[in-house]
């Protein structure tokens, strides 16, 4: 499992990680990013949001890797 | 061993030197990746991008007080937002990040997408034809000027105004103040003749219209956060078009594979803006003694970072020097970053995009007509259409 967030203070809304992955990332009216609610927590990272991590600018997208038997 | 023993070199970023520049960062980053350079009253450069993007990441550190441009942009006046820092520079950039996220560009698409195929259909009916008059320039100019609010009639008069004061400071400095002048006392009267429209459906009106603890900004906050607008959204743009055209002139099979696979042409921009990009370098004042790469840089002094070089820096870029049309992994520096990052981003990219998209649906194969013209500037690029 992995937990997706963009660290606020980090990101500059370059916006590469909605170009790339656009169903997991959206933009706030400042034109920041957040993740989707429900695209926080996945099983696997697609290739589209390792695409995203790998883009953005700022290193803002944090990918955490969560134990399933610590949920 | 102190900064005095570092050796200067005569590195140098504007005009001719960019002629070269890629094989000068090539060298700078094997041998001298921090370095002091003589020119323009002196100033350390960075060229990793490690390095670069550190010094973006603090800008207590660095700061762009006198201004952003070295050497400046035909004005003494701090251009907000970009000479600004924290915490004037927050409220500044705030008030103007709500017409630039991905959104309100999303809602300009069409607009520029009939005006690209416009200029590309006029491009497509001439054998030898200069695109950066026809196309490249244009595009921008009407785009942005809508978005800004700048009216049409006084179009005609933007190039000049650009090339005066963006490629003429460093050749003719009075003759880039004089226009820097002329541009000032345009906005003058373009703001005062706005001043009571409550309209805030452009920049200029938002910008207006804005609150500021209370107050208004004033007459002087407004002309040069104009001035900077008209300069950033003008000239950038155009060089990235061009920049991309005569790039694809040169290569036919990466022309033709983006004309067929146009689903291509994002990655292939973003690839462009590494390589070319219409920005090399932005200047800093260190505000404390640093030390970047084992150099000692003292308070007061003079930092330019190198985003060209950066974005050439063999130790983030499979084969840096090789444009990979297709190329996946790209986190480029062309717009900056850090609280600075250029905040048209979302804009220059859309109409990078859009622009090359209706160019190669439109324009035949197309070749250099002049070899000689250089791949930076917004000057002539001579076309070949159907050769």
């Amino acid at each position: 499992m992995y937990h997706l967030s963009v660290d606020s203070s980090r990101c500059q809304g370059h916006a590469r990680c909605l170009a790339f992955a656009p169903e997991t990332f959206d933009f706030d009216d400042e034109g920041y990013a957040f993740v989707v609610a429900d695209k926080a927590d996945v099983d696997e990272l697609t290739a589209e949001v390792k695409t995203a991590v790998a883009n953005c600018p700022e290193r803002a997208i944090v990918v955490t890797e969560v134990s399933p038997a610590n949920p | 061993m102190t900064e005095n023993s570092v050796p200067e070199v005569e590195f140098d970023f504007h005009g001719k030197a960019l002629d070269t520049i890629f094989d000068t960062y090539e060298t700078l980053l094997q041998r001298c990746p921090v370095g002091r350079s003589n020119k323009y009253g002196g100033f350390w450069f960075i060229t990793k991008s490690e390095d670069i993007f550190a010094a973006e990441q603090d800008p207590q550190t660095y700061s762009v007080a006198p201004s952003m441009l070295l050497p400046e942009f035909g004005t003494d006046v701090p251009m907000i937002p970009i000479d600004i820092d924290p915490p004037d520079h927050t409220f500044y950039r705030k008030l103007l990040l709500p017409a630039f996220t991905p959104k309100a560009i999303g809602k300009l698409e069409d607009g520029m997408r009939r005006t690209a195929a416009e200029l590309a259909d006029e491009v497509a009916a001439h054998e030898v034809v200069d695109v950066s008059s026809t196309f490249a320039r244009p595009m921008p100019t009407i785009i942005f000027s809508r978005l800004a609010g700048f009216p049409e009639k006084d179009w005609p008069k933007f190039d000049q105004w650009v090339d005066d004061i963006i490629y003429e400071r460093t050749v003719d400095p009075e003759r880039a103040r004089r226009a820097g002048r002329d541009l000032m006392d345009y906005f003058d009267v373009l703001l005062k003749e706005r001043a009571d429209d409550p309209s805030t459906d452009d920049i200029v009106g938002r910008l207006i219209n804005a609150d500021r603890d209370g107050r208004k900004l004033t007459h002087e906050e407004l002309q040069s956060y104009c001035y900077l607008l008209f300069l950033g959204g003008l000239d950038t743009t155009a060089w990235a078009i061009r920049a991309s055209l005569w790039y694809l002139a040169q290569h036919h099979g990466d022309q033709q594979r983006l004309r067929d696979n146009p689903d291509l042409i994002p990655l292939a921009a973003e690839e462009f803006l590494r390589t070319l990009s219409p920005v090399q370098a932005m200047a800093r004042t260190c505000k404390a003694d640093t030390e970047v790469s084992g150099q000692q840089i003292k308070a007061g002094e003079r930092v330019v970072l190198v985003f060209g070089a950066g974005n050439r820096d063999p130790e983030v870029y499979d084969e840096p020097n090789k444009i990979k049309i297709d190329r996946v992994d790209n986190r480029h520096l062309a717009f900056g970053a850090g609280i600075h990052r250029c905040l048209g981003s979302n804009l220059g990219r859309r109409e990078m995009i859009v622009s090359l998209e209706e160019f190669l649906a439109r324009v035949p194969r197309f070749s250099l007509a002049n070899p000689n013209e250089p791949w930076h500037g917004v000057g002539p690029l001579t076309l070949r259409i159907g050769g």
